[in-house]
């Protein structure tokens, strides 16, 4: 243990990748490493860029990295990429923006799939940003998959949270209705090249004073690079803020708490999906349908058939 | 792999996780061949087969390739090429992975690859060469044969 961190801390690349395969997403019982990261991280701020899929994410961290390089920051880069619907398996296509930044020593990409997990994040995503962080990367960006409706679970993990919109996605106006605008620090509008552009910058900054918000909305065209330095002072200046004592301790407890609300949610949804299939499912079935019980009865049944299994792996662990 | 349960229950079947994680693979382009539909049909078959596939693009180097492949963990990586510069691109990922300390990655390659460099490629250490019309499934059952060997 003690050896694994000495080198990740060392920069040993091999070490922190292997490190990141190890993640205990099953839920089983934690290992020290990750007692190890929760001790010892919590004072690098994480940014997460999220926003429709296709609107520029990668393109846009591709393009921050080269900036961030010539402050002289090593840069973390966790990227998630969901899960096929179909079969477990997946395409992990972010990376593929980022290429130029592959042999660079101040650059670590880990590509991850969401496996199941309906936030736009993924389980190993906290895993995987705190060994960034140890590993000495600062600051360590997240993207998100991308967000369809409510999946603005990235306001829980990250510190600042970037939301990039863009023209063409006629659903904008559903995403603001659906809460991606209120997790927002900063509004990136991409692809400024294109005409639609400018009336989205303006209908977002219209939307921000009319909540008084005083959130900055930045148009860029992520591809040329166009506007990214200007978004990248307005990222070191919110990042400054979170730099200050009392900004760490509550880092801390937030990232805690996301963490036990995830871990929890996972655990119960996997002890349930077990309860639903066995063997008593039946014969409740048979007897809602006879109306010899009420829903209410069932319901509490199965969730406790679902507790004291997890009652009993906890004792196990 | 997963389960998709009628009656609704798929949302909650759907959380209970493998023992394995899926394997990871990534599919790679060196040198100058632009050819990447072989590569892109490839990907899309190996991730509705269940695995998790990194694909670099095309035009990348040796280099590039070998520090993504540590960077990402993978399990696997295959490399296309259609060009006909495979033995000395193939041999400069292989030689770098050497260098590297990987050794316990399945390589796997494919394209317009003659019958009489496929020792040399096995030589480098690369389990199969795959040529234009090479069944899927032929590419898939060789694959996991290789992964439950080393398990
Ligand atoms: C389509 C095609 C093109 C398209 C490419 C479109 C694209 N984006 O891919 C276009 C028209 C652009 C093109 C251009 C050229 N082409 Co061309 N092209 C072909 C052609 C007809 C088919 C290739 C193809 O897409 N096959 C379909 C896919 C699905 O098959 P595949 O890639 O072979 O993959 C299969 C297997 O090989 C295997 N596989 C492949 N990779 C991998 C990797 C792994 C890990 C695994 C497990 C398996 C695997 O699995 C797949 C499924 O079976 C071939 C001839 C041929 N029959 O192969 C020539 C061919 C590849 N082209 C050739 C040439 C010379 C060129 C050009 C240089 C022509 C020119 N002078 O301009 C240019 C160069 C382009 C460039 N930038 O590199 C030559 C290459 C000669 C050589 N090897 O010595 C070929 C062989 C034609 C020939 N007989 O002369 N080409
Ligand atoms: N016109 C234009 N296109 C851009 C710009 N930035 C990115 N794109 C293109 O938008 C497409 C999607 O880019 P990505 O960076 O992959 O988008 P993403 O948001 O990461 O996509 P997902 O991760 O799949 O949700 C690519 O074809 C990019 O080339 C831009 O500034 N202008
Ligand atoms: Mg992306």
């Amino acid at each position: 243990m003690n050896e694994l961190v000495n080198k990740l801390r060392q920069g040993n690349r091999r070490a922190l990748a292997r490190a990141m395969s190890s993640v205990g997403a099953t839920g089983h019982a934690e290992s020290s490493l990750e007692v190890c990261l929760r001790e010892s991280t919590g004072q690098v701020p994480w940014w997460g860029f999220t926003g429709p899929p296709g609107v520029g994410k990668s393109t846009l961290l591709d393009a921050l990295l080269v900036h961030l390089r010539e402050h002289g920051r090593r840069v973390g880069v966790v990227a998630v990429d969901p899960t096929s619907t179909r079969s477990d398996g997946a395409l992990l296509g972010d990376r593929v923006r980022m290429m130029r930044h592959a042999v660079d020593d101040g650059v670590f990409i880990r590509s991850l799939a969401t496996h199941g997990h309906h936030g736009g994040l993924s389980d190993a995503t906290l895993h995987c940003a705190r060994l960034l962080e140890l590993a000495g990367y600062d600051p360590v960006l997240i993207e998100t998959v991308g967000v369809g409706q409510n999946e603005v679970e990235i306001r829980s993990v990250a510190d600042l949270c970037v939301v990039v919109l863009g023209p063409g996605y006629g659903d904008d106006i559903q995403l603001v209705k659906a809460g991606l605008l209120e997790i927002a620090d900063v509004v990136a509008v991409n692809k400024c090249d294109l005409p639609e552009a400018q009336r989205l910058v303006n209908e977002v900054r219209q939307e921000f004073a009319a909540a008084a918000r005083d959130i900055e909305v930045v148009a860029i065209e992520a591809k040329s690079g166009n506007g990214v330095p200007e978004l990248l002072q307005r990222l070191f200046e919110l990042d400054r803020a979170r730099r200050t004592e009392t900004a760490e301790a509550s880092r801390g407890r937030r990232r805690t708490l996301g963490e036990i609300r995830r871990r929890t949610e996972f655990s119960c949804r996997q002890a349930l999906g077990r309860a639903m299939t066995g063997p008593e499912v039946e014969q409740w079935i048979t007897k809602l349908n006879r109306g010899e019980c009420s829903l209410a009865t069932v319901i509490s049944r199965l969730a406790a058939l679902a507790l004291a299994e997890l009652q009993q792996e906890a004792d196990d662990g | 792999m997963r389960k998709l349960d009628q009656a609704g229950q798929q949302d909650l079947t759907s959380c209970t996780v493998d023992a394995h994680p899926p394997k990871r693979i990534l599919i790679g382009k060196v040198g100058l061949d632009g050819h990447d539909r072989g590569a892109k049909f490839l990907i899309r078959a190996l991730r509705d087969a269940g695995y998790e596939v990194i694909y670099t693009g095309i035009r990348r180097t040796p280099e590039q390739i070998v520090q993504t492949a540590i960077d990402e963990d993978v399990d696997v990586i295959g490399l296309s090429l259609l060009s006909g510069a495979h033995n000395q691109l193939f041999a400069r990922v292989a030689e770098l992975l050497k260098e590297e300390g990987v050794e316990d990655v399945v390589l796997l390659a494919g394209g317009t690859i003659p019958e009489k460099d496929v020792p040399y490629l096995e030589a480098l250490g690369f389990r199969h060469v795959f040529t234009p019309g090479a069944p899927v499934s032929e590419i898939l059952s060789a694959l996991q044969q290789e992964l439950s060997s080393r398990e």
